[in-house]
């Protein structure tokens, strides 16, 4: 029988342990008292829970048992000394029965405050009739108890009454109200850290997942097959005329191959790496778009090794091609800039294409260099669009000063 | 017998691919223009009236598909794309021709081989996956307004109260019920911004609205002409666009 009961402890402990990890098992409990309890669990705060968690693998089994012992010891010892010191009158047993039975409730009082401590913290008038309610109530047992011993009349219990109030009173407030106003202040600002920590982790943690998922879709986005077709085609016509360019556009795309797949890996290159990767690009439609494309970059030295996130320029400088340059009849020009404005980095891509009205598209480009400005500077980072006559100018001005 | 083709592709060496491949592997084609944008391809059709007309999908102005639309019937088509898985497979499911870029002489001569034992019969009819297509492509937004300058007035025109458009050298007369004015862009221009179903081209120089159309008319055994509501004014159709007003 004994092994039985152990064995079922120690499947109730493994389950509350589980549930204070996953607290949505609860709902899949076997209904019952242990259920309920699960239920409760699952409404505790993920701080509490931790707590909880934490309070059960360091005091489980024989060691809950030698923690509870070692406290019984202390309060016999005060119980004893106070007894030796103040209350030569009082039998030993009583006071080491009083002595234990003050200090667990203590301990009840001080755990419920720790479970409780928002409530405790805050002065209302729900402490304070709760405090004066306990006090009442102890003073009407303790003058009741009192009266019993002595004659059993009402009329010395009467009497007894404001003494006993008093003595409860104080009582009450020294080894109560007082260390548990204390305690909840003290768990009260344990408990804010321990929240604001969780809540950065979990902040950390979604940074992170979003981080990689928006290195998946550039990973997604970038190469397109349109593109690679398109040029290999252009590629395959130049060498069989034996023109000169073939060599040259090859080249291009080998550069353009090349840094798009390494800066895919890293988050942020220098300006010079982001404008080479911009310009193989651009050089490769040129040849493929002939006459219809002019191209201008600018990037003064100064800037070069100015830290950017990768690919923004290059998205830019794509969305200019597609929705700006290729839909016009004519085509156009594209300008890349590159400006020092003291405390930001001034990034501009202009095309003379189409311009915002004709541009059909979901913007997912300009929505992804959004979000990773926004994850990487905050709101002091900024993308613009605005109407260039004719065509479309985008801007985008990075703080200096974070990247230094 | 030479075959009047004409090719539309907007990269220059793919042009000059296509050409180039065309001349060796099917020498009865003779390439009539080669338009680097679908509103020039659309006029090259017009003026040609060619059998085969290959179009690229991606293009300015007009798209292969927006083309394909206005030429119908009329001319066996080929479309030509880079990569587009869907556009593929609607082709395959719809049995429309198509050339995959880079092009490959093999598939190019397969391709060519199966036009060829085509062009015995009347085109086929690609509208059906040409409006599928379409559907799912961005949207080109449509002409509302014109500015036109009628002496020192800038004067703005609905697009709909138009009744017919009509090319006049650089310019368009632009003609509604009991005034008109000139806009300076040309017809061909303006074509890509119109809605083909709601504006038809009865001629290679004339758009008219087709709820402006009172009647059509039989001249002869070939020619049309077409009379309106809101002007006296007749309009010939020319003979590639008769089919429009046939019952």
């Amino acid at each position: 029988m004994w092994a039985g009961i152990a064995k079922w402890y120690r499947d109730w402990d493994q389950e509350l342990q589980s549930l204070l990890l996953q607290p949505e098992l609860a709902a899949a409990m076997a209904p019952g008292w242990r259920r309920k309890m699960g239920v409760k669990i699952a409404l505790l705060t993920p701080v509490e829970r931790q707590e909880m968690y934490r309070f059960q693998v360091t005091y489980r089994g024989a060691a809950l048992w030698r923690a509870l012992a070692s406290l019984c010891l202390v309060f016999s010892v005060t119980g004893a000394l106070l007894k030796l010191a103040y209350l030569p009158a009082l039998p030993m047993s009583l006071a080491l029965l009083g002595a234990n039975g003050v200090g667990f409730a203590m301990l009840m009082a001080m755990i419920t405050v720790w479970f409780n401590h928002a409530s405790y913290a805050r002065p209302g008038r729900r402490i304070i009739t709760g405090v004066l309610g306990v006090i009442l109530l102890g003073t009407v047992y303790g003058a009741a108890v009192a009266v019993l011993f002595k004659d059993g009349s009402w009329q010395s219990f009467r009497d007894l009454l404001p003494k006993v109030l008093t003595y409860t009173g104080i009582a009450m407030l020294v080894l109560i109200a007082l260390p548990g106003f204390l305690l909840a202040t003290v768990r009260n600002r344990h408990y804010d850290l321990l929240a604001s920590q969780l809540t950065q982790q979990a902040e950390q943690e979604r940074l992170a997942r979003e981080l990689s998922e928006t290195r998946l879709r550039l990973l997604r986005a970038q190469i397109e097959p349109h593109f690679l077709f398109n040029t290999l085609g252009a590629v395959q016509q130049l060498a069989e005329q034996g023109a000169p360019r073939a060599a040259e556009l090859t080249a291009h795309l080998i550069d353009f191959l090349r840094a798009s797949m390494s800066d895919m890996r890293c988050e942020q290159v220098p300006l010079r790496a982001e404008f080479r990767l911009v310009e193989s690009y651009l050089r490769v439609m040129q040849v493929r778009m002939g006459t219809r494309l002019q191209v201008r970059l600018s990037l003064p030295a100064a800037l070069e090794s100015t830290p950017v996130p990768c690919m923004i320029l290059l998205t830019l400088a794509e969305n200019a091609i597609k929705h700006g340059i290729e839909p016009a009849l004519h085509g156009g020009d594209i300008a890349v800039l590159a400006e020092d404005c003291g405390d930001v980095l001034r990034l501009q891509v202009v095309d003379s294409g189409v311009g915002m009205s004709a541009t059909p598209g979901n913007g997912t480009g300009l929505q992804n260099i959004r979000e990773r400005l926004r994850l990487s500077y905050g709101d002091a980072a900024s993308l613009a669009l605005s109407e260039a006559e004719p065509g479309l100018a985008v801007e985008i001005l990075i703080p200096r000063k974070t990247n230094a | 017998m030479s075959i009047k083709v004409v090719i539309a592709e907007d990269e220059p060496l793919m042009r000059e691919r296509l050409l180039g491949m065309l001349a060796t592997a099917w020498p009865e084609a003779q390439v009539v223009a080669a338009p680097e944008n679908g509103i020039d391809a659309w006029d090259a059709f017009l003026e040609h009236a060619p059998q085969v007309v290959f179009l690229d999908i991606r293009m300015p102005g007009m798209s292969g598909l927006e083309v394909a639309a206005r030429i119908g019937r009329q001319a066996h088509i080929v479309f030509v794309t880079a990569y587009d898985q869907y556009a593929v497979d609607a082709f395959d499911a719809g049995a429309v021709d198509y050339l995959l870029k880079p092009l490959q002489p093999g598939r190019l001569e397969r391709a060519l081989a199966r036009l060829r034992d085509k062009l015995e019969r009347p085109p086929g009819d690609v509208s059906a996956v040409v409006r599928q297509l379409a559907a799912v492509q961005p949207k080109r937004e449509k002409l509302k307004w014109l500015k036109a300058t009628i002496g020192k007035q800038i004067r703005l025109i609905d697009v709909d109260e138009v009744l017919f458009f009509q090319a006049d050298s650089k310019y368009t007369r632009v003609v509604l019920a009991g005034s008109e004015a000139l806009v300076r862009i040309a017809l061909k221009e303006l074509t890509g911004g119109l809605d083909p179903d709601r504006f038809w081209q009865i001629h290679r120089g004339t758009l008219v609205n087709v709820s402006a159309i009172r009647a059509a008319e039989r001249i002869d055994a070939e020619r049309m002409q077409v009379l309106l509501r809101g002007s006296s004014e007749v309009l010939p159709v020319s003979r590639s666009f008769t089919h429009l007003f046939r019952e």
